[in-house]
């Protein structure tokens, strides 16, 4: 049972990550249409800025966290302007190219600056044992999954509480009448995805503590968030938390009970079953089109 | 000599001077780069008909290249245990076969779920699925041999002479010409068409009969097939595969190849296949740089070259039109669209049934009521004209009977037998076909290649003779040339025949959406505001145009604003307001109804005419 628990704790922890990072697909899909092929490669930088200002600068978190949201931000902006705006609507989908070239200079900046070893970054709360009666649960856990319910319930107030959020929203119904409503649509469309980017920062802030520092520590996590993001359906943020949460537990038991390579064909499997049974997703709507 | 003929000859040169090239060269170092060439042009022509005609990106080629390679190089080692195919070599030509089968089937497993979905799913799944086999590939060592891969892999041979490098190499070329061959057939092909259709609207592919899904399927397994070929050669010239020959970045390679190259072009496959595999090795010594270098020049083929290489030569010029027609045939446009008062003339005394009945059909959208048990009847040779304020419920109504929205509840019968419009291409088969409110042509294909498109569901052609372009579909080509330039000359865009539909005039285009529309042979046509955006002078044409349909027995459902023009030709108007039928009559009757009134001008007190 303790075995249970303890696992199912570190899994729900991995599935907030999954959640943090799928919601960032969902933000672009929703305004644009675009997915950033290299999610995960932002995580990896949110995860090596973490190493450079809290362990190498020795900064506090309070400093830490501030400078990587900006930091973040301004990549979000000259991302979006490189990779996605000259190819946004032209009719074809080569961002997805563009997204996957910004993701390589990343990759290999951070192999050139960083290293290729993966290097420890310490726990934020030291590595001391948290003890719930019988199970014990590390501080960083506790941290990950309260930063992602946090993050989501912002962000559910952002969507249904403020007009942006809601500009947000219509922009997915139609980008030309929201624009025709004075609605400033090239200017959602980037901030959605410095959203994005921010939050990918953020998830590799702290998830980075659990997985190490390296240049490829984002890669799989982005592709799995993207499962994620498919099982839960891309139009549906609060089926994404869920869904991570719940992905995260499911992986960490298959792997504790079964054999460790089950754990990474599971979300492709998985993915694969709800596009053949529910293609819009297990909480997403079918989008409506018009003709 | 003509274009075609010294195409021909420097196309043949070019292969003989590839032929001879071995002889030029010294050690097999350079006869192995060409050969990776090949190899790889052979994977980039497979992800070329699936990326640049038909619009579909993959990421996982390398993978599916790695089914092909682990399946042949298997394959062909369990079968080198039987003598008889040992000693004649055959144990490794079998195995090439099975492995492109095998790597075919799984793009089939694989893109039947992918491609429910629009938009960017297909290439984040095959991300995914190019992970997964990598992972595979390494876990299940007892099978694939893990990290060190598969070693001694037999080599090619023909009874016992053995295909060493420099005979390879030929056997290497042969794969690319026949891939290049295959290629050209499949899309310049009726096959080809509906790609290119699809790739610009699948909307509007799908309105003329095209099974968006199942074609979109269809090229993705061909272009698994390719791969899986590919790979095969791959594993018996090196003899040797491992995991690492077949990761994420060789698959973005693959598609960095198609795009430098040039999408959507015949030659840029090979072109962008040689580069990319001639780069690294220019690149060695900045191994440090590696994927900055190929961030940057996939950046910089995006911005600089957006129609890659082999689309610069071709930049301003006027895509040439793939078939040249200059007559109509001798078919009158009645014979060409099979039409109704032809095929199944109607007894002169007895009344006709009509050609759909449309019982209490509802539509909600969520809160909203679009459509609220609306019925109606339209019979052949009838012009039933349907009206109503903006938000009605015209275009929904459009879209049902069509079957682009299926309806919450209500009956569609169809020559008095019920059914169920599932989808736009099924539509298509019952007879109907429909224009658009906003204009939807295949823009960057000629006038002729739009109607050609429409009459897809006719088509007997099998892919087999797509892929051969054998004679019998050759000349199914020639006669839909024929019939769509009937059916152009009909609509009045004789001049335009070989114009791509981009240059069109407003008023010409929806006259090529009608046409489009016509191939589909329908027994109702759905017109969706066709007189919008018209010039007086193109609305007589049109009035005209429609009158000829009605005289032909077709059906013709109008949603319009244009007054003029519906009380001309109409011979019945249906009035719907907030999604309901008002009223339902004769064009004068309609104009007196009060209700009608009160819908257009809201309530009035007093008859306001008098």
């Amino acid at each position: 049972m303790e075995f249970f628990l303890h696992i199912l704790i570190s899994g729900i922890a991995t599935g907030a990550i999954y959640s943090l990072i799928a919601v960032g697909y969902s933000i672009t899909f929703t305004t644009m249409r675009v997915l950033n092929f290299a999610l995960g490669m932002w995580v990896m930088i949110g995860g090596m800025l973490t190493l450079t200002l809290n362990v190498m600068l020795g900064f506090n978190l309070l400093i830490t966290l501030p400078v990587l949201v900006a930091v973040m931000a301004i990549l979000g902006v000259v991302g979006e302007r490189v990779s996605i705006y000259p190819f946004f609507r032209a009719g074809s989908d080569v961002w997805i190219m563009s997204t996957l070239a910004v993701g390589f200079l990343f990759i290999n900046s951070a192999q050139l600056i960083w290293g290729h070893n993966p290097l420890p970054v310490p726990s934020f709360f030291g590595d001391g044992i948290i003890m719930f009666g019988p199970f014990a649960i590390f501080p960083q856990q506790i941290l990950v999954i309260a930063t992602a319910f946090v993050i989501f319930s912002l962000l559910y107030l952002f969507y249904y509480r403020t007009l942006l959020g809601k500009a947000f929203r219509a922009i997915a119904y139609s980008s030309e009448v929201t624009s025709l409503m004075g609605i400033n649509t090239r200017m959602i469309c980037i901030l959605s995805y410095v959203m994005t980017s921010v939050l990918a920062g953020v998830a590799g802030f702290i998830i980075v503590p659990i997985t190490f520092a390296e240049p490829q520590m984002g890669t799989v996590l982005g592709l799995k968030a993207f499962a994620v993001a498919i099982v839960a359906g891309l139009s549906a943020p609060r089926g994404i938390l869920f869904c991570g949460l719940a992905y995260g537990a499911l992986e960490a038991l298959a792997s504790g009970y079964f054999y460790t390579g089950v754990r990474d064909i599971l979300g492709f499997s998985l993915m694969i079953l709800v596009l053949i049974l529910r293609p819009e997703g297990l909480f997403g709507k079918p989008t409506g089109e018009r003709a | 000599m003509n274009t075609r003929g010294l195409r021909r000859t420097i196309w043949l040169l070019g292969i003989l001077l590839l032929a001879m090239l071995p002889m030029a060269m010294s050690g097999t170092y350079y006869q192995f780069m060409f050969i990776l060439i090949f190899i790889y042009s052979v994977v980039v022509i497979g992800l070329n008909i699936l990326a640049g005609y038909a619009g579909q990106f993959s990421l996982g080629h390398a993978a599916l290249m790695a089914m092909g390679a682990y399946t042949s190089a298997l394959t062909s080692k369990a079968l080198g245990t039987v003598p008889l195919l040992a000693q004649t070599g055959l144990n490794v030509w079998i195995a090439m076969i099975f492995g492109t089968v095998v790597a075919g089937a799984t793009g089939a497993v694989l893109a039947y779920p992918a491609l429910r979905v629009k938009g960017p799913y297909l290439a984040m799944v095959t991300i995914a699925f190019g992970w997964v086999v990598w992972k595979i590939l390494l876990e299940w060592v007892s099978v694939t041999g893990g990290e060190l891969g598969i070693t001694a892999i037999p080599k090619a041979r023909l009874g016992s002479f053995v295909l060493t490098t420099s005979y390879f190499y030929y056997l290497a070329l042969a794969a690319v010409v026949v891939a290049m061959v295959l290629q050209r057939n499949l899309v310049k092909s009726e096959f080809g068409r509906r790609l290119k259709a699809l790739k610009h609207s699948e909307i509007a592919a799908a309105s003329v009969g095209v099974d968006v899904y199942k074609e979109k399927v269809k090229v993705f397994v061909i272009s698994a097939a390719f791969a899986g070929f590919g790979g095969a050669l791959f594993a018996h010239q090196q003899n040797f595969v491992s995991p690492d020959n077949f990761q994420f970045f060789s698959s973005v390679f693959f598609l960095l190849a198609v795009l430098f190259g040039g999408a959507g072009t015949l030659l840029g496959p090979v072109i962008g296949a040689a580069t990319l595999t001639l780069l690294p090795e220019l690149l060695q010594d900045f191994d440090r740089f590696r994927l900055i270098i190929y961030g940057c020049f996939i950046l910089f083929t995006l911005y600089i070259l957006p129609n890659g290489v082999a689309g610069l030569a071709r930049r301003g010029a006027t895509p040439l039109p793939d078939l040249a027609v200059t007559s109509g045939g001798d078919g009158s446009v009645a014979q060409v669209l099979e039409a109704p008062e032809v095929s199944r003339p109607l007894c002169q005394d007895s009344k006709p049934a009509p050609f759909i009945e449309v019982q209490s059909i509802s539509k909600r959208f969520g809160g909203l009521t679009a459509l609220n048990k609306v019925s109606f009847t339209v019979f052949p040779g009838e012009v039933h004209a349907v009206i109503g304020p903006n938000g009605a419920g015209k275009t929904t109504l459009i879209n049902i009977v069509s079957g682009f929205y299926k309806p919450d509840s209500g009956i569609i019968r169809i020559d008095g037998k019920e059914v169920k419009i599932s989808s736009m291409h099924s539509a298509a088969s019952f007879g109907i076909a429909r224009t658009f409110q906003t204009i939807k042509l295949f823009g960057d294909m000629t006038v002729l290649e739009n109607v050609m498109v429409g009459f897809e569901r006719h088509s007997s052609t099998r892919l087999w003779d797509s892929l051969l372009r054998t004679r019998r579909s050759r000349a199914a080509e020639q006669r839909r040339a024929e019939d769509a330039l009937a059916l152009i000359e009909f609509v009045g865009l004789g001049d335009f025949v070989n114009s791509p539909a981009s240059s069109l005039s407003y008023g010409h285009r929806r006259l090529l959406e009608v046409a489009r529309a016509l191939a589909v042979r329908p027994h109702l046509l759905l017109l969706d505001e066709p007189a919008a955006g018209l010039v007086a002078k193109e609305i007589e044409a049109l009035k005209d145009l429609i009158d000829t349909l009605r005289e032909l027995g077709i059906a013709v459902l109008l949603v319009e604003h244009h007054m003029d023009l519906v009380t001309a030709i109409s011979d019945r108007v249906t009035v719907i307001d907030y999604g309901e039928v008002i009223a339902q009559g004769e064009p004068a009757a309609i104009q007196r109804d009060k209700r009608v009134i009160e819908a257009y001008l809201g309530t009035v007190d007093r008859d306001v005419i008098g």
